[in-house]
């Protein structure tokens, strides 16, 4: 459904935001784009949605070019900016069901649908409210709604789950999934590694405009490692088998191979009985892939 | 064309209660300022003729609409662009002419309460006999489109912050330095050879003559001078609006 090929984005100040960028969406599939601050993944959401245009390398959409047809392109991909959407005045509802007719729907249809979403979401006693007085959460899942109430062939979302609660979080990746599993494509930028992981189908991490790892989460977290945490003991001396170590605040968290699980808990058991062992996800992966100082601005190496 | 006209009105509604409450409050401004030149500014002169009653009772609306088109108008585009709106607004599958086009009904539409009511008191404290042309409403029409197309193109090209301090600076120079309220003739040479150019004076005669039709008859000049405005504002705006980072 979306190919980007060899895309490369570089603003009149001369910043590169997207380097070489090359990637795949298909009908139904879910791509989530991880990436720290001003890694680009942003720039390249607006480029397909016709916001920005490349300076290098091309977009297709549905066959078609949409660097070339812009008004086409935001006809077929509904988006969620990373920026609020315009509530102030408008209840939850109305604002929902205004962009659900503006993006062509039917009336009925959009009442509906609209109604389905703020059930689905739980945000029911919200929905006459005006957007002034909403929480930045119940605005976030707003602007989701918004995007997804006449969803396009293409749904592009810009961080949708930023201030939403953890319940709710869960009830907004059930409908992302629902919007795969009905044939959309979902690009899905995120910050939120961890419960992503669980929902999205391929990953692509950009670094500093570059992709840097391209695959099912599944494939990219590394093999047979795991991570033991533990807090509230002073520091200790970094045991031999381990791989990486970081401490942030009076909490430290061990890296280490699969076979040296046993050494580990031992080890662990010896010093206090709050640790946990668990395998290593994506977040991992991606901490070490990008180096980010920002995601865990705490954490000194201690090794 | 379908998608077009439906894409329009239902930005015109979008906008409508997006803005209700502000435009109220919009509302209650103009009506006070086109009020307050006629009351306010009489008390600066010590006689006011029939030709200085024409000139505040018709400059009145004229700076109304100037203020709708040139000040709130920016204004609020400038809150929009900060808040995100704007942005927002491009990501919309809609012709991007139907939400400029949108943006200026609204603000014609807001703008027409106001300009009657300041008519209605200027025509009650200086006992004045409006001759209303035909021309009265093209002409009232045609200033608020070349003061608000003006103004969005400001709104849209500029950065809020400037966009804020440039708007305060039109009023101020619209008030005091522009042959609105009085003939342009009082000016310095220099400044009367700038409002040849700028709209003030155009927006001010056009008002002035389709309300009042003298005997000379109506000139053509000043509709034309307007009608440049309003299509250099209109393109401007289309520009940033269809322009890609």
């Amino acid at each position: 459904m979306l190919y980007i090929n060899n895309l490369t984005k570089v603003y009149r100040r001369g910043v590169r935001a997207n380097d070489g960028i090359s990637l795949a969406v298909a009908g139904g599939e879910l791509l989530g784009l991880l990436g720290h601050n001003g890694a680009g993944k942003t720039t390249l959401l607006n480029q397909v949605v016709g916001l920005a245009r490349p300076t290098g390398g091309t977009i297709t959409l549905l066959g078609r070019d949409p660097v070339a047809e812009p008004a086409w392109a935001r006809s077929v991909c509904s988006f969620q900016p990373q920026a609020h959407a315009p509530l102030t005045g408008v209840t939850v509802r109305q604002a929902i069901e205004s962009i659900g007719r503006i993006r062509g729907g039917h009336r009925r249809a959009v009442r509906r649908r609209t109604t389905e979403l703020l059930a689905a979401l739980d945000i029911e006693q919200w929905a006459d409210q005006p957007g002034e007085r909403l929480s930045g959460g119940v605005r976030r899942l707003t602007a989701f709604c918004m995007a997804v109430v006449e969803p396009g062939r293409l749904v592009m979302l810009d961080e949708p789950t930023n201030d939403v609660d953890p319940a709710r979080r869960r009830l907004l990746w059930a409908q992302v999934r629902e919007l795969a599993a009905a044939g959309h494509g979902v690009v899905l930028v995120t910050h939120n590694i961890a419960e992503a992981e669980r929902v999205i189908d391929t990953v692509v991490i950009l670094n500093h405009g570059r992709v840097t790892a391209t695959g099912p989460p599944a494939a990219l977290a590394p093999d047979r490692q795991l991570r033991l945490e533990m807090s509230g003991t002073a520091a200790p001396t970094v045991p031999a088998w381990a791989l990486r170590t970081s401490r942030a605040g009076d909490r430290l968290t061990i890296t280490l191979a699969a076979e040296h699980a046993q050494l580990a808990v031992a080890w662990a058991t010896s010093m206090t009985s709050r640790f946990s062992l668990n395998p290593v996800g994506l977040e991992e992966f991606y901490l070490t892939l990008t180096a980010n100082p920002e995601t865990n601005p705490d954490a000194t190496l201690v090794s | 064309m379908r998608h077009w006209f439906r894409s329009y009105l239902l930005l015109l509604r979008w906008s409508a209660i997006r803005l209700r409450y502000l435009l109220s409050l919009v509302l209650v401004v103009q009506i006070f300022l086109s009020v307050g030149i006629v009351l306010g500014f009489a008390f600066l002169l010590p006689q006011i003729d029939s030709a200085t009653a024409r000139y505040l009772a018709t400059g009145a609306p004229t700076l109304g609409l100037i203020t709708i088109g040139m000040v709130m108008a920016p204004q609020l585009v400038a809150t929009a662009k900060t808040e995100g709106t704007f942005t927002y607004n491009q990501t919309l599958p809609v012709p991007r002419t139907a939400v400029v086009v949108s943006e200026v009904t609204t603000w014609l539409v807001v703008g027409a309460p106001g300009l009657l009511l300041g008519l209605l008191v200027a025509v009650l404290r200086f006992d004045l006999t409006l001759r209303v042309s035909w021309l009265a409403v093209p002409a009232a029409v045609l200033v608020a489109l070349a003061a608000t197309t003006v103004g969005l193109a400001i709104a849209y090209a500029a950065a809020p912050p400037v966009t804020n301090m440039v708007t305060q600076l039109i009023v101020f120079i619209a008030l005091m330095f522009s042959p609105i309220n009085f003939p342009a003739d009082r000016l310095p040479e220099w400044l009367q050879t700038v409002h040849q150019v700028l709209p003030f004076q155009h927006m001010a005669q056009v008002v002035r003559d389709s309300l009042t039709a003298g005997p000379e008859g109506v000139s053509a000049a000043p509709y034309a001078v307007l009608a440049a405005w309003c299509a250099l504002g209109f393109a401007a705006t289309l520009h940033i609006m269809t322009r890609r980072a």
